[in-house]
């Protein structure tokens, strides 16, 4: 396998977070803290909307412009479905420490922990 | 300390002070965490036979050693107290995020003290600990609840991220049905938990943490967290019934096995079971599937109804309350129950003793011991309408409504006939007929916090036949097994997991073990998990001793017991089981002796 990415399919997330604490755990030793995943579910409880995002670049500063997205019917602020780890938004960087965290695409070969953890199809790799 | 935080937060709410205290390494050992745990805290902190609702009664939140810890199906939490509805010891639990988040902030739980004398909610950002005014809260729903809190937090990604456990109007009020709500839908349902809260003035703790939990052996952990979503996933129940339909998969079955309540358990078939049943929830109702946190098998079933009459979403309806609110009601409308089910989260009240108390409320209506003018409204069997209409009364204390939310038990009694209440200890029964299922009867009966289904699930083998198939509609050899799985659940729920675990062939104390030792370092051994699991069933019979219970509330009701029902039109047995059962526990007159309690080191 040479080249692979992460398939997010929203549709299947059930919220459970299992890749935040199976992210976590595998890159910290001996813990086991959503707030350290490179992956976060953002869950919208009030219309059981679940995406997934995997951390991306870091931004030294925020947005100049922002949107809202439209998704399944509903309107979000695009904050919430971002993957970068910028200064607006706890996700993403250490809590202590504010150092930021990106998905590194885990593995030799890569086998990211939160797809080998995922139990309902929602995150899946595909060679490329 | 691994797999815990070793801490816990007391907080005094007469006088608004707190404290984290250090967990004893020992007693979390012979306790496990979670029921286990919180029990012992409890038996040793408070009389047994205080007034529930009393300032004197405390509330403990505590979290299991695998909670949160991404262990599969390890989202629990459990709520530990005297409980208001039945006066016996109490443990509710629930899923969901809130357990995980309060372990993150650095607790494994919260004991609450005293009472405080204007409302108030309990705010946790990791260290930051802050009793807050919650009088602007009092009166408001769940969902309203959940809302407002999120809204006072300035940033919204730690908005997103706090967790909230609060009480509904029916909390408040000190129903004695009510129920504790996390995640909006999550619930610590039986036995009138949310009653203590209300009476502490305490409507709701949200919290938020980032402190990581410590796992003790991260290989041996994982080569075990992947070992049991293997079993979870070669098992049929957990890998295929519970994901695609969710616990309403068992109407059919059990409705086929002629176990189902109907028109307050006269019946134990329904015609019209179809028309409630898991399949057609899925086929109409059902937009989503969700998942407690890191669970693996996602039971639970976002629901939207859009009928004019019972428009509303939300999760569920459940199997239980599809049951009790259904059938037992003889009510065949999917949409009405959904909407009763939606209500029940809204206003924090317990599914299951909801539907038990009005299918007993229409039943003495029949029977016109009840009247329409008493009652406000018609109560007969299949007035969907009804069903809705009262549980909003008694969700919100109006009316007639006041009257039936403590229960069916003292309604029943009110009205002269105490035999028409079914269930146990006061606790309404969930929604298997022993008349088909003896074990169940005689798990009931010996249930410590009444009438449930999840202290002891024999039902499993029985009917299901996960781990190894057996008769149920026999006695002998029941004792035994009904032994066998309250030990076991006493152990799961003490450790975090979510007891559909034990639904899937094959996951027993070795894979419970197995995810232990890699998250805390104990090496339990098999024995000493089997033991544990006996103290707590033990440790929970002699608090519910010192609150004045005897050997004659291990009773089913009458009906079950002297009106044949059934496949084999049989009654339940109890008296051929309940013998035996006690001298297996090593009990005489239905609690343990002095030997026993010697040898697992009670006091």
């Amino acid at each position: 396998m040479d080249k692979i990415r992460i398939k997010i399919d929203h549709s299947k997330c059930t919220g459970c977070r299992h890749c935040e604490t199976a992210c976590s755990s595998n890159h910290y030793e001996n813990i086991v803290n959503p707030a350290l995943s490179r992956i976060r579910v953002f869950i919208d409880e009030k219309t059981d909307q679940f995406f997934p995002v995997i951390a991306g670049p870091f931004t030294e500063a925020e947005c100049t412009c922002k949107y809202d997205v439209i998704i399944d019917g509903k309107e979000y602020d695009e904050c919430n479905v971002c993957r970068a780890s910028c200064p607006q938004r706890t996700w993403f960087r250490e809590p202590d420490t504010g150092v930021p965290l990106k998905c590194d695409l885990c593995g030799d070969p890569p086998s990211p922990n939160c797809v080998e953890i995922c139990n309902h199809g929602a995150l899946s790799i595909v060679e490329i | 300390m691994e797999g815990y935080t070793g801490k816990i937060l007391r907080v005094n709410l007469t006088d608004g002070e707190f404290a984290v205290e250090d967990l004893d390494p020992d007693l979390i050992r012979q306790y496990v965490g979670g029921r286990g745990l919180g029990t012992k805290i409890l038996y040793d902190e408070i009389d047994p036979a205080i007034d529930p609702l009393s300032p004197e009664n405390k509330l403990i939140f505590l979290n299991g050693p695998l909670t949160g810890t991404g262990a599969p199906a390890g989202a629990r939490y459990m709520v530990i107290t005297k409980a208001p509805l039945t006066n016996t010891i109490a443990c509710s639990n629930c899923g969901g995020s809130f357990g995980p988040e309060l372990k993150q902030a650095g607790y494994d739980g919260i004991i609450f003290e005293g009472c405080s004398e204007e409302p108030v909610y309990l705010w946790i950002d990791n260290d930051n600990v802050e009793i807050r005014p919650a009088i602007d809260l009092w009166g408001k729903t769940t969902h309203e609840t959940d809302d407002l809190i999120k809204a006072e937090i300035e940033d919204k990604f730690v908005a997103r991220d706090t967790q909230i456990a609060c009480i509904g109007p029916a909390g408040e009020n000190m129903s004695k049905l009510a129920c504790i709500i996390s995640n909006r839908n999550r619930a610590a349902g039986r036995t009138g938990v949310g009653a203590v809260m209300g009476s502490k003035k305490l409507k709701a703790i949200a919290v938020r943490g980032t402190k990581g939990i410590k796992i003790a052996n991260k290989e041996a952990f994982k080569k075990a967290v992947i070992s049991a979503m293997d079993k979870l996933n070669a098992g049929p129940v957990t890998h295929e019934a519970l994901p695609a339909l969710g616990t309403p998969v068992l109407v059919n079955i059990v409705n086929e096995c002629k176990i189902l309540p109907t028109y307050n358990w006269q019946s134990s078939s329904y015609e019209n079971a179809n028309k409630i049943s898991g399949e057609t929830m899925a086929a109409t109702i059902v937009t989503k599937h969700k998942g407690c946190f890191a669970c693996s098998i996602a039971c639970a079933k976002c629901t939207k109804v859009d009928s004019p009459d019972f428009k509303g979403e939300g999760e569920g309806p459940e199997y239980e309350n599809i049951i009790l609110m259904g059938s037992s009601c003889g009510i065949d409308d999917l949409a009405a129950i959904a909407k009763a089910s939606y209500l029940c989260n809204e206003l924090g009240m317990d599914t299951i003793s909801v539907g038990g108390t009005i299918a007993t409320a229409m039943e003495l209506f029949e029977k016109g011991y009840l009247t329409e003018k008493d009652a406000g409204m018609k109560l007969n069997f299949g007035n969907a309408k009804a069903l809705v209409a009262m549980t909003e009364k008694m969700g919100r204390g109006e009316g007639f409504g006041l009257v039936m939310a403590d229960g069916g038990a003292p309604l029943a009694e009110k009205y002269g006939h105490p035999e028409l209440f079914m269930g146990v200890k006061k606790l309404e029964a969930p929604a298997y007929d022993p008349r088909g299922v003896q074990g169940m009867g005689l798990q009931y009966a010996t249930s410590n916090r009444g009438a449930c289904h999840v202290r002891g699930y024999s039902m499993a083998n029985e009917i299901l036949g996960v781990h190894e198939k057996i008769d149920p509609l026999v006695t002998e050899g029941k004792a035994a097994v009904v032994i066998t799985f309250q030990n076991l659940t006493a152990i799961i729920d003490s450790a975090g997991l979510c007891l559909f675990v034990a639904l899937c062939p094959g996951f027993l104390y070795e894979e419970v073990q197995g995810l232990l030792n890699g998250a805390t370092g104990f090496n339990y051994t098999i024995d000493e998990l089997v033991q544990a699991g006996d103290r707590i069933w033990n440790l929970e019979r002699l608090f519910n001793k010192k609150a004045g219970f005897t050997k004659e509330d291990d009773m089913l009701p009458k009906r079950l017991l002297e009106e044949p029902a059934g496949p084999n039109n049989d009654v339940c047995r109890l008296n051929e089981m309940l013998p035996e059962y006690y001298k297996l526990r090593g009990w005489d007159n239905g609690f343990p002796t002095q030997e026993k309690m010697s040898e697992l080191g009670l006091k």
